[in-house]
């Protein structure tokens, strides 16, 4: 896959499968590529070369075709992305911002679209939060409502960019419990993120991203404990030391 | 200074004229709600399509621009004649026939053809100045909630719809408000047309009497219905500006905030 902004090669060929109920975390420097890689994926950056295949299915040919498609919305839908901005939608109570989704864009019935939330806010610890407004939650509150989100649309696959670097230290782990819980119910994740230890105890495979390309991928064991490259050394050299 | 006070307050004048000056100011005041709702109602319909996404609606944005261009670079004085003038033409045997009498002459709900003209143009010219208040609303708001709705799987209309729009009026009411005491304003060059709204009451009266105190009577009335609308403006800004200083995250509060919270 490769995308390009203007002049600027983000993206210099990925390659990357992803398996049922795997949960590959992605590593590496800022400016590496790796969000853009979930991006690509969840096609709100159409690549300019590639394809991207879900369960079979490429969903790339409209997003060349025609740069918007209705298959493209279809494709969001089963694709769930948490940002590290979280992007609540800050009308709406954090009930109503899981719920949106299936009742806009599902057409579910409103009670049962409601009570569909309420079941995945508490899943995510927020069953005495869901009538509040994203601007009286914590960072980490408002984050576990962004997953539930996601997770609303029963997507097939779920991405999470950097979902804990906009967080207070003390916050960080609260998200990263959810996340741990979602991959030992055995949902497929692709991981961004700076959280080494989680992807030491989560991951089933580690990928580390430098200047666009997948410098070198693995088991954690590997590629944390025992990284080949060069630049993963270094990388995780500095990551480590403090 | 007898002189002046006599010609621009002259009480006894206003007090016997007050019956048909009131008349006219509830003409105005008929015309600028409509045409306000109107001009809300288009601006929003101009701001939504100068941002459909995609290269196949690019025509669509750039038609929409070249309107906006146009219509606010013409004097309102303009659009009105050339409003009323031909759809009066067009409708007559003279211009053809073109467009259908009810159209050309409108007299809809028992409202005088001028009224309906200067509804055409305020709202054609206003419609225009509120596309880009939207706009500017539309613009500030962040961009990860567009994502976001598009990552749940929301069609680009329905992400305008449900999560931008909202957002983005709530953000420009106060600028909206002044553009809407500008419209009110502006109503007054209708009378151009033979409307009977305040101002062509006051001049009636002018040309009858020599004195200007019923169209100094029609001012007093705009101020009385205008002063109110730019404190209101002052507060809702101060409001938001209060937002700003308490912190970031406040700030996406609604503008006109009572009663938000508790809707939906």
């Amino acid at each position: 896959m490769h995308k390009r902004f203007g002049a600027l090669h983000v993206l210099k060929g990925v390659s990357m499968e992803v398996g049922r109920g795997e949960v590959v975390c992605v590593i590496g420097p800022s400016g590496s590529g790796k969000s853009t890689l979930l991006r690509c994926i969840n096609l709100l950056e159409p690549p300019d070369e590639g394809r991207i295949l879900v369960e079979g299915k490429d969903i790339t040919v409209t997003a060349h075709a025609h740069g918007e498609a209705e298959d493209l919305d279809y494709v969001r839908r089963r694709v769930g992305l948490v940002f590290q901005q979280f992007n609540l939608f800050p009308l709406k109570t954090a009930l109503e911002n899981v719920s949106m989704g299936p009742e806009k864009v599902l057409g579910r019935d409103s009670e049962q679209a409601r009570g569909e939330a309420e079941a995945l806010l508490a899943r995510v610890g927020l069953s005495d939060k869901i009538n509040e407004y994203p601007e009286r939650l914590s960072g980490g509150q408002q984050q576990r409502v962004a997953i539930a989100r996601a997770l609303a649309m029963d997507p097939y696959i779920m991405l999470f960019d950097e979902v804990t670097s906009a967080l207070d230290p003390e916050l960080i782990k609260e998200v990263l419990d959810v996340m741990r819980e979602l991959a030992s119910e055995g949902m497929t994740m692709i991981v961004v993120t700076h959280e080494i230890g989680f992807a030491r105890d989560v991951a089933s495979r580690v990928v580390f991203m430098d200047e666009g390309v997948v410098v070198e991928e693995g088991p954690p064991s590997e590629v944390l404990g025992n990284p080949r490259e060069e630049r993963t050394k270094s990388f995780l050299g500095l990551v480590l030391e403090h | 200074m007898e002189f002046i006070r006599q010609y621009y307050f002259d009480f006894g004048l206003m007090g016997d004229e007050l019956e048909p000056v009131l008349k006219g100011f509830w003409f105005t005041l008929q015309l600028s709600i409509l045409a306000g709702i109107t001009s809300l109602t288009w601006g929003l319909v101009l701001a939504v399509l100068r941002q459909l996404p995609g290269r196949a609606l690019a025509p669509v944005r750039w038609l929409t621009i070249a309107y906006i261009d146009a219509f606010r670079g013409i004097p309102l004085l303009l659009i009105l004649l050339l409003v009323s003038g031909g759809l009066s033409a067009l409708s007559s045997p003279v211009g053809g026939e073109v467009i259908p009498r009810w159209l050309g002459v409108p007299t809809w709900l028992g409202q005088t053809s001028p009224f309906w003209y200067g509804i055409f143009g305020l709202t054609i010219t206003y419609g225009a100045y509120m596309a880009e208040v939207y706009r500017a609303g539309i613009d500030a708001v962040p961009s990860g909630q567009m994502e976001a709705a598009r990552s749940v799987g929301m069609s680009h209309g329905q992400a305008m719809r449900f999560v931008i729009v909202p957002q983005a009026v709530r953000k420009v009411i106060p600028p909206l408000l002044n553009d809407f005491i500008a419209l009110m304003k502006d109503t007054s060059l209708v009378s151009v047309l033979g409307a009977a709204d305040v101002v062509f009451v006051g001049r009636a009266i002018q040309s009858e009497t020599f004195n200007g105190s019923g169209l100094m009577l029609g001012a007093i009335l705009f101020l009385i219905a205008t002063i109110p609308l730019a404190r209101v403006v002052d507060v809702l800004l101060a409001r938001e500006h209060g937002k700003y200083e308490r912190g970031g995250a406040a700030a996406r509060r609604p503008i006109a905030g009572a009663g938000v919270h508790g809707a939906g």
